[in-house]
């Protein structure tokens, strides 16, 4: 028994030696950051694109150039699989046994708010969560990492109802809280417009068949038809109206959905559609940010397709480099922060210049694109949701 | 809703109900000769969907060659997993050799991950999805096409178990091992045969629905849809397969159409969990009754 | 002997939060609320021969029992909130076990996995109580005057609890009860011949089994602190029969061993991201393979008695 303990006692004594006052995970040599993030289960895509291909891509860079203030940054990523209690374990092993200085861009509702608490009590940053809907909103140390809900909701209407003067709205969404905090925004913001939703399906993640939706949705005759979903079920309900010969509604994605990946799925069956779009086009834009990317792409990662998920991971690990620097040599996480509160107009290349300020959200504009011959054409400047 | 929409959500229900139905024969060709659940067979037919679409984009070959090369993929790995695993737990319990089958699913699908990422692809289709009118009604062809081919496929299999000598001896081993095995029967045959046999009809329902659900990774959940047609059909029972998947397909599509939303998600389970109280035998099924 | 091996386990389990780091505090309750679902899950499928992939939702009943108990009655001291998770998933059990009497082998295997897909989606339509996708955050337990917030107050928890269940467990299987249940086991037929009343046993392990998982589930609510029904999918449901089966059917121990491993195993392999199914899987299929029946088929547990792998 007493031999068993030894090496706990010892290793319980290493940690009370610890330099007082050092940020942990922060060394001299090395900044050292983590996430619990979908490698499996059905997010496992963005998951992987935006740690793997995203982060780490735009950290490769800045470690090759010198790092941070003389500092490499080094990252572990943990799988949940989707899952919360996965997600707290993970997040709980990051914090205590690697002993991260931040956890960056966790994704997903439920694993997301499972840690937030945790997270807030430790005073560890919640760095660019991957996820849309607003819990995260008025937490000292989460930075939103995605366009709220509730601001694309109201892009999208004020564009479509106020600019466009459509009356008639329906949605599909996933039957999640991704699918439900856009429906909640929606008839928010329709409200505002004197409208309401005339009709509204749900799909279950992996559904086989949506014929049933798309039919109930053409019986109410909607003007617009949002497209709450992932690409795969967005896919097929773009076929299912093709399928069915339904002409007379404009399908609009949301931002979450508006990608490459869920055109190359749908085929000519997209062509017409319009959405907002969060991201410019990863593949074709010629903003110098996104030229970089891509170069950066082609020089790590030849084999891996630049998208929009690996983009918004290359900008989270551009946002906390850029955290970092101004923070200085003497980095905490208390300074970290004020550091990221404190960016104002910043420069990315990629999306419109940057305030952070004191509301933590990173992305509050989109704009807007129609499909014609399978890719984005632009149709309007930077939406505001302010 | 018109009767045209009407027409249409069934026929895409029987849709596909018939790749429902195609999955459920292949759950039961095995249940029946090996006494086994087979947890991986959705992950078989994602797996030999992705070789078929592989040679594809390598070679630019026609559709019917993808068939052939996705069907060939599935018989090999069919044989391997039975050789390679499955035989040497045949002294094992049925609960040890269902671990087994969750273990291959798990290593399938994370082996397609590591071969073919986590994304997710377009899959060339043998049928328009333009719809054609047939008098008031739209049907669009991909539909018609599917269940075509499976009903082509479903009375292949019959012919098959009727006709053939191996086709007796696997209903044979379905019935009474034992027998079967006095009577000169190769029971391994049999198990071989099964393996192979379910994979190859998983292959073929793999390339007739990747183009409408996509080819992924994770297209081998449609697995679960074939246990529930199973259950419905009575688990054991060819047509029993047959009908429960059909049925399966068409309530899975009306229920949103006529139901609360609350509820219409779990009609199929609902409906599985009353079939098993009121006629666990199946809709089709013989009551079986328990001997001494 | 066997009271040194006892007296050193029972030490061990409370010294733990002391010598261990913060993170395994937390990871031991966690194996402690899997073993507890083993444990009864086992009771069912190991000695009744009735298979269940539906854990997952007896679980999900526990965990949202115990915690809207707690929110709507903060003042409800954690060990009634506990009891009172598993009487009502004990009832949900009875609910389910009484008409399952019919079902035998894969038929209750799959009346079990649909139960637990409509306990999902029951979790998601009572969202004006559940809360639904929004995911329902779980207060601090309480005991009196004392809040259970750190993990080592959880940890003790959860302990205490587990220690209890597998001291009922172990006396359950060592009586006349256990013996019927095992009678059962080996021929439904045999059982009833020699006086055992068949229905009523396979209904009791129905109960006890959901009442054991419904207990765990509260725990589960306390330790991970958030509940949302992605948590509760079929896949847990099949890692619970994975961890009596690699553990051992039939067997206590083997339960808590089979726990502890697959648990162990999802933690360690998280690391490897893409790789952990993979890995994973080859473990499952190699511990089948060369250890057919399970851990408790090759390793003499020589703690409790009782035990009839």
């Amino acid at each position: 028994m007493r031999a068993r303990l030894v090496p706990f006692l010892v290793l319980l004594a290493a940690f009370a030696a610890a330099p007082a006052g050092a940020q942990q995970g922060v060394t001299d040599a090395e900044i050292l950051l983590g996430g619990s993030n979908s490698f499996s289960g059905p997010l496992a895509f963005t998951g992987e694109q935006m740690t793997k291909y995203g982060i780490d891509l735009y950290f490769k860079v800045v470690n090759d150039g010198g790092g941070i203030h003389g500092r490499r940054i080094r990252t572990v990523y943990y799988d949940d699989g989707y899952k919360p209690q996965e997600a707290v374990a993970n997040t709980k092993k990051l914090v205590e046994q690697d002993r991260v200085f931040a956890i960056i861009a966790p994704q997903g509702s439920p694993p997301v708010v499972a840690t937030l608490g945790y997270l807030e009590e430790q005073k560890v940053p919640m760095l660019f969560p991957y996820q849309s809907s607003p819990v995260t909103r008025g937490k000292k140390y989460v930075f939103q990492g995605m366009t709220v809900s509730d601001r694309s909701s109201v892009m999208m209407i004020d564009y479509l109802a106020g600019q466009r003067k459509y009356k008639r709205f329906a949605a599909i969404y996933q039957d999640d809280e991704y699918g439900k905090s856009f429906l909640t925004a929606f008839e928010k913001d329709l409200g505002r417009h004197g409208l309401k939703l005339v009709a509204s399906e749900s799909v279950k993640r992996g559904v086989t068949d949506v014929s049933a939706q798309i039919a109930k949705l053409q019986a109410a005759k909607p003007d617009v038809t949002f497209l709450v979903l992932v690409p795969g079920p967005a896919a097929q309900a773009l076929k299912e109206r093709q399928k069915i010969g339904w002409t007379t509604t404009l399908m609009v994605s949301t931002g979450p959905l508006t990608d490459e990946r869920y055109l190359a799925l749908a085929g000519e069956a997209a062509e017409g559609v319009e959405g907002l779009s969060l991201w410019p086009d990863p593949l074709t834009s010629e903003l110098p940010g996104v030229k970089l990317y891509r170069q950066h792409m082609q020089k790590y990662f030849p084999k891996n397709e630049p998208n929009r998920y690996s983009i918004a991971g290359y900008f989270a690990g551009m946002l906390f480099a850029e955290g970092a620097k101004r923070a200085g040599r003497a980095l905490t996480r208390d300074s970290l922060i004020a550091a990221l509160e404190g960016i104002k107009g910043f420069e990315s290349g990629i999306l419109a210049p940057l305030t952070i300020g004191p509301d933590h959200e990173t992305q509050k504009q989109g704009f807007w694109v129609r499909v014609e011959k399978g890719r984005f054409k632009t149709l309007t400047d930077w939406l505001k949701s302010e | 809703m018109s009767t045209a929409a009407l027409v249409h959500v069934v026929v895409s229900g029987l849709a596909t109900g018939s790749i429902y139905a195609l999955m459920a024969i292949s759950l039961v060709i095995v249940y029946n000769a090996t006494r086994t659940l087979n947890f991986a067979q959705g992950e078989m037919l994602m797996v030999s969907t992705f070789v078929g679409w592989t040679a594809h984009q390598w070679l630019r070959l026609p559709l019917p060659l993808i068939m052939l090369v996705a069907v060939v993929a599935a018989a090999l790995l069919g044989w391997l997993i039975e050789r390679a695993v499955i035989r040497h737990s045949i002294a094992a319990t049925h609960f040890d050799v269902l671990i087994i089958t969750l273990g291959l699913s798990l290593v399938l699908r994370a082996a397609a991950v590591l071969a073919w990422t986590h994304d997710e692809f377009p899959f060339p289709s043998f049928f328009a999805d333009r719809p054609i009118a047939l008098g008031p009604v739209r049907v669009a062809p991909v539909s018609l096409g599917i269940i075509g081919g499976s009903l082509l496929l479903m009375l292949a299999l019959y012919g098959l178990f009727r006709g053939t000598r191996l086709g007796r001896a696997m209903r044979a081993v379905a019935q009474n091992q034992r027998a079967a095995r006095l009577m000169g029967i190769s029971v391994e045959r049999v198990y071989s045969a099964s393996w192979i046999l379910a994979a190859v009809v998983g292959g073929i329902a793999g390339v007739l629905i990747a183009p409408v659900i996509f080819l992924s990774s994770k297209m081998g959940l449609v697995a679960i849809n074939g246990f529930t047609a199973a259950v419905l059909g009575g688990f054991g029972s060819m047509p029993g397969a047959v009908v429960g998947g059909m049925l399966l397909g068409v309530i899975e599509n009306l229920a949103p159409l006529y139901l609360p939303s609350g509820i219409k998600h779990s009609v199929p389970f609902l409906l599985m969990i009353a079939i098993l109280l009121v006629r666990p035998s199946g809709v089709l099924g013989r009551a079986r009754r328990r001997k001494v | 002997m066997r009271r040194a091996l006892w007296l050193a386990g029972g030490l061990a389990l409370l010294l733990w939060p002391w010598a261990a780091p913060p993170y395994f505090v937390f990871l031991a309750s966690l194996i402690v609320v899997n073993a507890i679902v083993a444990i009864g899950l086992n009771l069912l499928s190991g000695y009744t021969n009735q298979l269940s992939f539906g854990h997952a939702g007896f679980l999900a009943v526990g965990a949202y029992v115990a915690a809207l108990l707690t929110i709507h009655a903060p003042a409800l001291p954690v060990v009634a909130a506990l009891l009172l998770a598993g009487l009502a998933t004990a009832l949900v059990g009875l609910a389910l076990g009484i008409p399952c009497l019919r079902l035998e082998g894969l038929y209750l295997a799959m009346a079990t996995l649909a139960f637990g897909f409509v306990v999902v989606e029951a979790i998601l339509n009572l969202d004006w109580i559940t809360r639904g996708n929004d995911g329902l955050r779980v207060p601090v337990a309480r005991l009196g005057g004392l809040a259970l917030a750190s993990d080592t107050a959880k940890y003790y928890l959860v302990v205490a609890a587990g220690a209890l269940l597998v001291w009922a467990a172990a006396n359950i299987v060592r009586t006349r009860t256990g013996r019927a249940l095992l009678a059962i086991r080996e021929s439904e037929i045999a059982a009833q011949a020699s006086g055992v009343h068949v229905a009523a046993y396979k209904t009791l392990a129905f109960v006890v089994s959901a009442f054991y998982t419904g207990v765990a589930g509260g725990l589960f609510a306390f330790i991970v602190g958030y509940l949302s029904p992605d948590a509760f999918d079929v896949f847990l449901s099949v890692d619970f029969v994975a961890m009596i089966v690699v553990g051992g059917l039939g067997s206590i121990p083997g339960s808590i061993v089979g726990a502890a491993v697959i648990t162990v195993l999802y933690d360690t392999l998280a690391a490897f991201q893409n790789y952990r199914p993979l890995i994973f899987g080859v473990i499952l299929i190699a511990c089948m393979l060369f250890m057919p029946g399970g851990i408790a088929s090759r390793v003499r547990f020589p703690v409790l008695k009782g035990d009839n792998a």
